[in-house]
């Protein structure tokens, strides 16, 4: 392009004069608050007390109650005496469990039990080969599972995040997102529904509450409200 | 002791003060009327015999006035639209939008310390912002607002601008001296290089047009561009409007020529070592100077206060309020009472949601809303100098913004572009403005 004298301050007042009516992003943050997503918890971080102690008591508890056992911890108790860790079994998981408990005050449970019931895993691995082992195509392997199983086993949901490499948080996420995915066996909610079943008859209930009290269940009853 | 000695003590020190004070107060108004009624006729005849001074002293004095919100104003716009070209949102924390902030900035430089330092000349040095903020306003006293509305039709007014509107340059210098300071002198001596220089393209890019408009009366130049717009004098000499814009940017320190106090460079050149409201003056008076500047461009080529538009059927509105007698009152009674009832149906009627009381806030408002506009509409239409100055100011701050949006774009020149460009290329060009419109003028009229 030719040179023309004055069309570099031409541009450069057409650009300021854009970004002029352009709508500014700012927000006012501590009168207005953006949303967050609604599965979002927070960033974990560890409290000091007035005095600079930690006021963790390394309790277990956040970790233990994690549902998608993100929570990952180490360290010593609060009277120095084990070092503890929630975390990686093979690194530490004996020596946090007992001692975790053990300052807890609890009985030391079986160590037969199981979190989880083992499952035979062939077919999870035939899918995730059919699959490619590919994180990015998770809801097809899952869905897959789930017509393998009848529903996804924990130990298959861990077995997928091995092999593809997807945290185990994610798979979580992904598959209590979606409705048609469920993690207890068809005849669990099946027993579900018979227990449903076998409540009063809903409808007669309210058919007797409605007559004594006027008005239809679920809609506003007219009244002004008062003013 | 005495009973008045005893009487006298027992009074606290505001108790003693006040019973010095009262009769101090009653003396100095009996004074004040007995001066009026012995002296008023006499003071009248002499301010009736002095009329041209005294409408001199008035019009400084609302000049002077005026320059303080004007100030205000535009130093708050140049933050909100800077920063708003910034992707910013600006000063949005004290008053509407922020708009108070500009003031809150001038009580707090009236708070800070008026600091003197050791060598310096203190008259010279005490006096150099006054001289740059007179030479401000007085420039501003020929400038026409409106029909009627200017400090004084002056036969040389643009020849009085330039003289006086040259007189900063000498405040200028003033402070640079006597600050004892090497950097404050440079920084002195540079800016009056660089406003020297910028006077000359000034001057010369308006010759042209004093050679067409045949007078230096800043009043006769605007009614000479009576009528549509196309007879303002920029269609004339765009050159010279185009040199006149640029030389004026320089003249008033504005990006991207403002080498002389730059704001984002830490030694803040000949007032180096002011502070408080010295420093303020300095500031205020660059700023009054971005108005003066619009305000003299929409003047010589953008028409004055004349609409860009000739209303081909005046509307002749005979209005006489006094006509309706005891009517008026009644008017004046009811209805702004009525307007706000007619305005708070509507929005009660609607929707059951909305609150007696919340209607009538809203009918009140929009009433309210809807009388400045009868008032401003019959303003406009019915009294000359309430079109002109509308006209006048919207210009003006049109050209206020784009000095602004400038400022919000361009990078700063170095100082040999600056001097180079001002000898090289706007002396030149304005010197080949003022053949051409001679010889033009030669051809046409002959």
């Amino acid at each position: 392009m030719t040179f023309v004298p004055g069309l570099g301050i031409v541009k450069g007042m057409a650009l300021t004069l854009r970004r002029f009516f352009e709508p500014k992003v700012t927000v006012m943050y501590p009168e207005v608050r953006l949303d967050v997503p609604h599965k979002f918890r927070g960033r974990l971080q560890l409290l000091y007390d007035e005095w600079g102690t930690l006021k963790c008591e390394t309790c277990f508890q956040c970790a233990q109650a994690c549902p998608i056992e993100c929570i990952d911890m180490g360290g010593i108790d609060t009277r120095g005496r084990y070092h503890v860790h929630w975390g990686a079994p093979e690194t530490y998981g004996e020596r946090r469990e007992e001692s975790a408990l053990r300052r807890s005050g609890r009985p030391v449970p079986d160590p037969a039990y199981r979190p989880f019931e083992p499952v035979d895993l062939a077919a999870v691995d035939a899918i995730l080969e059919a699959h490619d082992h590919d994180p990015a195509r998770m809801l097809e392997i899952l869905e897959a599972t789930q017509t393998a199983y009848g529903y996804l086993p924990v130990a298959a949901l861990k077995r997928i995040s091995h092999q593809t490499g997807a945290w185990y948080a994610m798979i979580y996420g992904t598959a209590s997102y979606y409705g048609h995915l469920r993690f207890e066996p068809a005849e669990a909610v099946d027993q579900a529904a018979a227990v449903d079943a076998h409540r009063p008859n809903e409808t007669a209930y309210l058919a007797t509450l409605e007559a004594a009290l006027g008005g239809v269940s679920g809609t506003a009853t007219g009244a002004r409200r008062p003013s | 002791m005495t009973v008045i000695a005893r009487g006298w003590n027992r009074l606290t020190l505001p108790g003693k003060i006040i019973f010095l004070a009262v009769p101090l107060l009653i003396a100095l108004t009996v004074g004040l009327v007995a001066t009026i009624v012995l002296l008023g006729p006499w003071l009248l005849d002499v301010l009736a015999n002095n009329l041209p001074i005294v409408r001199f002293v008035i019009a400084a004095t609302v000049v002077l006035l005026m320059t303080v919100p004007t100030a205000f104003l535009i130093i708050y716009m140049e933050m909100k639209v800077i920063a708003l070209m910034n992707l910013r949102i600006g000063p949005d924390r004290v008053g509407p939008f922020g708009s108070l902030l500009s003031v809150v900035h001038g009580l707090k430089v009236l708070m800070k310390e008026d600091f003197t330092p050791t060598g310096a000349d203190p008259l010279v040095f005490t006096w150099a912002p006054v001289v740059v903020y007179l030479a401000s306003v007085m420039s501003l006293l020929v400038i026409p607002f409106a029909p009627g509305l200017f400090g004084q039709d002056f036969n040389l007014g643009l020849l009085y601008f330039f003289a006086v509107g040259g007189l900063a340059v000498v405040g200028l210098l003033m402070a640079g001296w006597s600050s004892f300071n090497k950097y404050s002198l440079l920084g002195g001596l540079r800016s009056a290089a660089q406003i020297i220089s910028y006077e000359i393209p000034l001057t010369l890019s308006v010759v042209g047009l004093i050679l067409l408009a045949g007078t230096m009366s800043l009043n006769q130049i605007v009614l000479n561009q009576a009528g549509w717009f196309t007879d303002w004098y920029v269609f004339q000499q765009p050159l010279g409007a185009l040199i006149f814009f640029i030389a004026a940017t320089a003249e008033a320190n504005r990006t991207p020529f403002d080498l002389t106090e730059a704001d984002s460079e830490i030694v803040a050149g000949f007032a180096t070592e002011y502070s408080g409201m010295r420093f303020g003056f300095f500031f205020f008076a660059e700023y009054v100077n971005v108005f003066i500047i619009s305000a003299l461009l929409v003047t010589l080529f953008f028409g004055g206060w004349n609409a860009p538009f000739d209303w081909p059927w005046p509307l002749e509105l005979h209005i006489d309020p006094a006509s309706l007698g005891v009517g008026l009152l009644l008017v004046v009674a009811f209805v702004p009472l009525a307007l706000t009832l007619a305005f708070a149906a509507p929005f009660w009627l609607a929707s059951r949601r909305i609150k007696g009381w919340q209607a009538l806030v809203l009918g009140f408002v929009l009433a309210n809303l809807f009388i400045g506009a009868l008032l401003f509409a019959w303003a406009y239409l019915g009294l000359d100098w309430v079109a002109g100055i509308v006209w006048f100011l919207l210009k003006t701050y049109v050209f206020v913004f784009t000095f602004v949006w400038m400022r919000g774009t361009l990078p700063r020149v170095r100082i040999d572009q600056l001097m180079g460009f001002a000898w090289k290329w706007l002396l030149p060009a304005s010197l080949l403005n003022l053949f051409v419109t001679a010889a033009a003028i030669i051809v046409v009229r002959s």
